[in-house]
């Protein structure tokens, strides 16, 4: 009996040895493949600027960089309190203060984005948290969605950006608060939260709060970083694939301005605290079409969905956009016939 | 989380702070944002940081499982670009693709601008507000000082163009003026020139300014308007 045990216990820690080796080396390939990439880049210097000498790729580069560079800040931040709410805030403590109730509890979610001083890159994080802390999912997808649409830097912006039409700030609040909590209701009716499995999946890293703080930010940072990278590049080579002078083909009113603009606010990717400076500056459209870019720019673009796909996963994304791309598109409309 | 993680975390930070150092940041993004960034650089080499000493220090692989970097490979796309060669500010090529920039949009009516005997310096955006602004008439006939770069040429003259930014360089919109009354060859495009002359009316849609002086110069440290 004891020789069997004596061989068990033998057998584990070999085990355990073998598994320590893979991980040390993992973790050395790893190191190596960044010196790597590193000194491969700087052999192929050359080769590199005279790629940049090239117009049109220099462009590609500096609007890359530029989207990727003005994001890091805002997701720095959204990363930094989504760790926070991991490590302080105990695991069932969201599921008993929020309304369980989607009729209370998406509304509210709604407005409470208000109070969120920050572009989309950083509510994806927060969200995410949300998700994986037990809050009700479709409450956590409309302050995902609002949250860079009404916060008051946002909404100073525009009224900046728009001098004496104090409407179009009223809309751009409306519309983009009814766009949020129709995708919340509609997710909390027709929506499968099976699809959200990616964030629900996210375990919570043991041990004292700073260093799960630590943990947490460390991984969300490399990947909502990996998939920012996706959307910065997917915008960039978007941005300079069609030019934007083809618009100037669709101005005027009409459905068309409309499509036109709510497809470019998604292929554009801008942080929602410059959208409305870009809008105001596309005077060949109608007001309404204007506000459409900036209720479907906060919630949907190609950066947004790289994003949403990371911390959800792809299929989530895969039916979110859309079906936020049409509510938005439909709540700026509606509004902007009532109020423009 | 892993040694390797951890390094591209710092690498990450490091080149945030390097743009900031050198101000190489304006070429990307707005200048008002370059605290943030620096904030940002910080606090982003400290977590790197740390998770390299934890990683090293771990002297044996504790029971919680090392995630993968996954898509975080990515990241090293930009830094070995960013470390290297960076991107230039945005030139000519974007000019013409752009959608047409309507200055007419806000703005009231501009005061007369006094008749001195200096040049004012003054923004694109502004000279083409005020050509805007009842026919221009409130430049005044004053010399004006403009500053950007060859955006191509046009008949007499060039185009000069410089961008506005309301946060980076993804949206940049290009304010054009053109600038006639030059003799001999135009720069070359791209080139960085401050235009000194005058507001001359009937241009249309992009406003002209007929040069007394144009001078070649390197590009501002503050690219965009």
């Amino acid at each position: 009996m004891g020789g069997v045990g004596d061989d068990v216990a033998l057998s584990e820690a070999a085990r355990g040895q073998l598994h320590e080796h893979r991980q040390d080396r993992r973790a050395d390939v790893g190191v190596a493949v960044v010196v790597l990439v590193i000194v491969a880049a700087a052999a192929l210097r050359p080769l590199l600027q005279d790629l940049l000498d090239k117009p049109a790729v220099a462009h590609w580069a500096t609007i890359f960089v530029a989207i990727t560079v003005q994001a890091m800040p805002f997701l720095a931040l959204g990363i930094t309190v989504s760790a926070a709410i991991a490590a302080f805030v105990p695991d069932d403590f969201l599921p008993r203060v929020l309304p369980d109730r989607p009729a209370l509890a998406v509304p509210v979610a709604a407005v409470a984005g208000a109070a969120l001083p920050g572009c989309e890159c950083g509510s994806v994080p927060i969200a995410g948290r949300l998700v994986s802390r037990g809050a009700l999912p479709a409450a956590a997808l409309t302050f995902l969605l609002s949250a860079p649409a009404i916060n008051p830097v946002v909404l100073v912006a525009t009224a900046v950006a728009f001098p004496g039409k104090p409407g179009v700030v009223a809309a751009r609040a409306l519309a983009s608060l009814l766009a949020a909590t129709v995708v919340g209701l509609v997710w909390a009716r027709f929506g499968n939260d099976k699809f959200l499995e990616r964030a629900r999946r996210r375990h919570s890293h043991d041990g004292p709060p700073l260093s799960v703080m630590v943990e947490t930010a460390q991984h969300d940072l490399l990947q909502a970083g990996g998939f920012l990278i996706v959307g910065a590049a997917t915008a960039a080579t978007l941005q300079t694939a069609v030019p934007r002078s083809i618009l100037d083909s669709v101005a005027g009113s009409g459905a068309a301005s409309v499509l036109a603009l709510a497809g470019l606010a998604v292929v554009m990717a801008i942080c929602s605290e410059a959208d409305a400076f870009v809008a105001a500056s596309l005077t060949q459209f109608s007001l309404t079409s204007r506000l459409a870019f900036m209720v479907v720019g906060p919630m949907v673009d190609v950066k947004l969905i790289a994003l949403q796909a990371g911390t959800f996963g792809g299929r989530f994304a895969l039916r979110f956009a859309p079906l936020t791309f049409v509510v938005a598109a439909g709540s700026a409309i509606l509004v902007g016939w009532w109020l423009l | 989380m892993s040694a390797a993680g951890g390094t591209i975390t710092m690498l990450v930070g490091a080149v945030l702070l390097r743009l900031t150092v050198t101000d190489t940041y304006r070429r990307y993004v707005k200048g008002g944002l370059g605290l943030w960034l620096t904030i940002a650089g910080i606090a982003i080499v400290l977590l790197g940081l740390v998770t390299l000493v934890r990683a090293i220090r771990r002297s044996r692989p504790s029971h919680e499982h090392d995630h993968g970097i996954g898509v975080g490979w990515l990241l090293l796309a930009p830094i070995a670009a960013l470390l290297l060669v960076a991107p230039p500010t945005l030139g000519s090529y974007g000019v013409g693709r752009a959608a047409n920039v309507n200055i007419k949009a806000g703005r009231g009516v501009f005061k007369p601008l006094p008749r001195g005997q200096e040049p004012l310096a003054m923004s694109l955006l502004e000279f083409g507000q005020r050509a805007y602004d009842h026919h221009g008439t409130s430049f005044n006939n004053a010399p004006v000082n403009l500053i950007g770069f060859v955006a191509g040429d046009v008949d007499g003259g060039f185009e000069l163009a410089r961008y506005t930014i309301s946060c980076c360089a993804a949206d940049a919109a290009p304010i054009v003026v053109r600038v006639l009354g030059t003799s001999g060859d135009p720069p070359s495009r791209d080139q960085w020139v401050t235009v000194t002359g005058k507001f001359r009316p009937g241009g249309g849609n992009i406003p002209d300014l007929v040069a007394t002086s144009v001078a070649q110069i390197p590009a501002p440290k503050d690219p965009y308007e």
